[in-house]
């Protein structure tokens, strides 16, 4: 079966300083890829290349076989089908939890209303969020926003969903409720791929996870072999050091 | 003849001074009394030309400040590249030129360089407006340009993640938030404009001060004919910043929310129901 997508010799430099080098991995339908690694190892600009909010210097990224750097790609359709949730939430602060929902599947998908309204209602379900839906993002806690983030990446209907670094930015106390909802998408089936520093996380919820070092892929494979019997001594050091915590 | 008009004349002159009262008040309700409408008439204009130029300098301040706030990317084809550059050559030359003279010269040059150089008879309120509005334009290009790069740099990548197209992105995430940033900048220069339209009155228009000077020349009543134009220019100001701030309330929305209850919570297009009831309620 031919994978969604398919990451070959990627290379990315910002200036002198080469952030990744020469990545290859792709991502098949049903797929839940975690990416693990220390900060600065090149995990969130590998994500961000993916969704071309990087563009990569070198290599090639292809969605169901087609190279989305080709210049003739219509980028921002590319993007609707590849949702992305990030570290900050991104709410937009101009609209509240169901404008956010419905802005993009109005006014670029051309969903009619009422559907993209019930749609997102249903995506805010899933996230637990729809009482709120007539609040501004500034009401919300940092869990919450990030429920709704994922509700709004969802509304699109993305074929892949990318996760930068999810958790990162909330309180022990919410990372729970966030990891939750993740833990019931990757159930459904969905196809994601999860940059994450929460290991027994990555480990319950993937079927495949990739340990990156210094810009490159040190070491793929199922999280019991990645977590169990690691084989690279950079993995066993990275995991080490994050068990003895 | 000619005597007796200049003594006719001398008659009328001394007439006039002797029914101006001599104290301060008096004064002021003789000339208000008998200049009251033309007053009106010019604080009426004053108004109207700041409240249309500062519009149009907001829409043509927003259009210079996006084009300045957009990066020059590589991945552009090398024609658009070269495209942008050269617009914000053009654009950042406006801005400098109507920033840095001043709005009375720039008035006289426009007004009478237009018929002399271009032999086109602008209409005083043509030149009015044009003039206000591309020096508010000037000043407030920079203004959006700030607030644009106020705006922190997720709201913009949330837009594309979404499948926005930059032009979008702008459209429905950037400029309403920039807007409301700038709202106050906004309500300065509307302020500013009723206070400078007053230099319009070196081509002809008669705004406030413009009809207060000739009150003022009419009886030689400087103080007392400033002393009216004073306060007509600071009721116009303060209404204006006082409505302006109930404006940007109304930007802000409320100030708490409700939550929503099962009844605006029902699908209401048919095309799906609701899942069934979570085992585990979800709260923060």
């Amino acid at each position: 079966m031919e994978p969604i997508l398919q990451i070959t010799h990627l290379k990315k430099d910002f200036g002198s300083h080469q952030v990744l080098s020469d990545i290859d991995f792709s991502v098949n339908q049903g797929d839940v890829v975690s990416i693990i690694g220390a900060s600065g190892s090149g995990k969130s600009t590998l994500l961000r290349c993916i969704n071309l909010l990087e563009s990569p210097t070198s290599g090639d990224i292809r969605f169901h076989g087609e190279s989305v750097l080709d210049s003739s790609i219509d980028v921002p359709a590319y993007r609707a089908k590849v949702g992305m949730v990030f570290q900050s939430f991104n709410l937009f602060d101009n609209m509240n939890v169901l404008e956010n929902c419905m802005i993009s599947p109005v006014k670029i998908l051309k969903v009619p209303k009422a559907e993209a309204r019930d749609r997102a209602m249903m995506y805010l379900d899933k996230v637990g969020m729809t009482s709120f839906i007539n609040a501004k993002p500034r009401y919300l806690s940092g869990g919450q926003k990030q429920r709704v983030a994922i509700a709004r990446a969802l509304a699109i209907q993305p074929e892949v969903l990318l996760f930068d670094e999810p958790t990162s930015a909330l309180d022990p106390q919410m990372v729970g409720e966030v990891l939750d909802v993740i833990g019931d998408l990757a159930k459904e089936g969905r196809t994601m791929v999860i940059v994450t520093h929460e290991m027994t996380f990555a480990r319950d919820v993937s079927n495949r996870i990739i340990f990156m070092d210094e810009g490159v892929i040190c070491e793929e494979g199922a999280p019991e072999k990645i977590f169990n019997q690691p084989v690279k001594d950079a993995t066993k050091a990275f995991l080490q050091r994050f068990w003895n915590r | 003849m000619k005597p007796s008009l200049l003594s006719h004349l001398q008659t009328k002159e001394a007439e006039k001074m002797t029914s101006l009262p001599s104290d301060f008040l008096g004064r002021v309700f003789f000339i208000l009394q008998r200049y009251g409408m033309s007053y009106l008439r010019g604080a009426g204009t004053t108004l109207l030309i700041s409240l249309i130029s500062t519009l149009f300098g907001c829409i043509i301040g927003f259009g210079v400040g996006v084009v300045q706030y957009l990066p020059i990317e590589e991945r552009l084809p090398w024609w658009k590249r070269w495209l942008l550059v050269l617009a914000k050559g053009l654009l950042k030359i406006y801005v400098e030129v109507f920033r840095g003279t001043p709005m009375m010269v720039q008035s006289m040059f426009i007004y009478y360089g237009a018929s002399q150089l271009m032999g086109i008879n602008m209409s005083m309120w043509f030149a009015a407006f044009f003039i206000v509005s591309i020096n508010t334009g000037a000043y407030m290009a920079e203004t959006v340009r700030g607030g644009l790069l106020s705006i922190d740099n997720g709201q913009t990548e949330g837009a594309l993640a979404v499948g926005m197209s930059p032009i979008r992105a702008m459209n429905y995430v950037l400029i309403p938030q920039a807007l409301r940033n700038i709202m106050p900048q906004i309500g300065n220069n509307l302020i500013i404009n009723i206070k400078d339209t007053c230099v319009l009155s070196v081509i002809g228009t008669v705004e406030l001060f413009f009809a207060s000077k000739s009150v003022a020349g009419t009886y030689y009543t400087y103080f007392e004919s400033m002393a009216i134009a004073m306060v007509l220019y600071l009721t116009m100001t303060i209404v204006a910043s006082k409505l302006l701030r109930l404006w940007e309330k109304k930007m802000d929305g409320p100030s708490s929310y409700d939550l929503a209850t099962t009844d605006t919570l029902a699908f209401t297009s048919g095309l799906l129901t609701m899942a069934p009831a979570k085992k585990k309620e979800r709260r923060d």
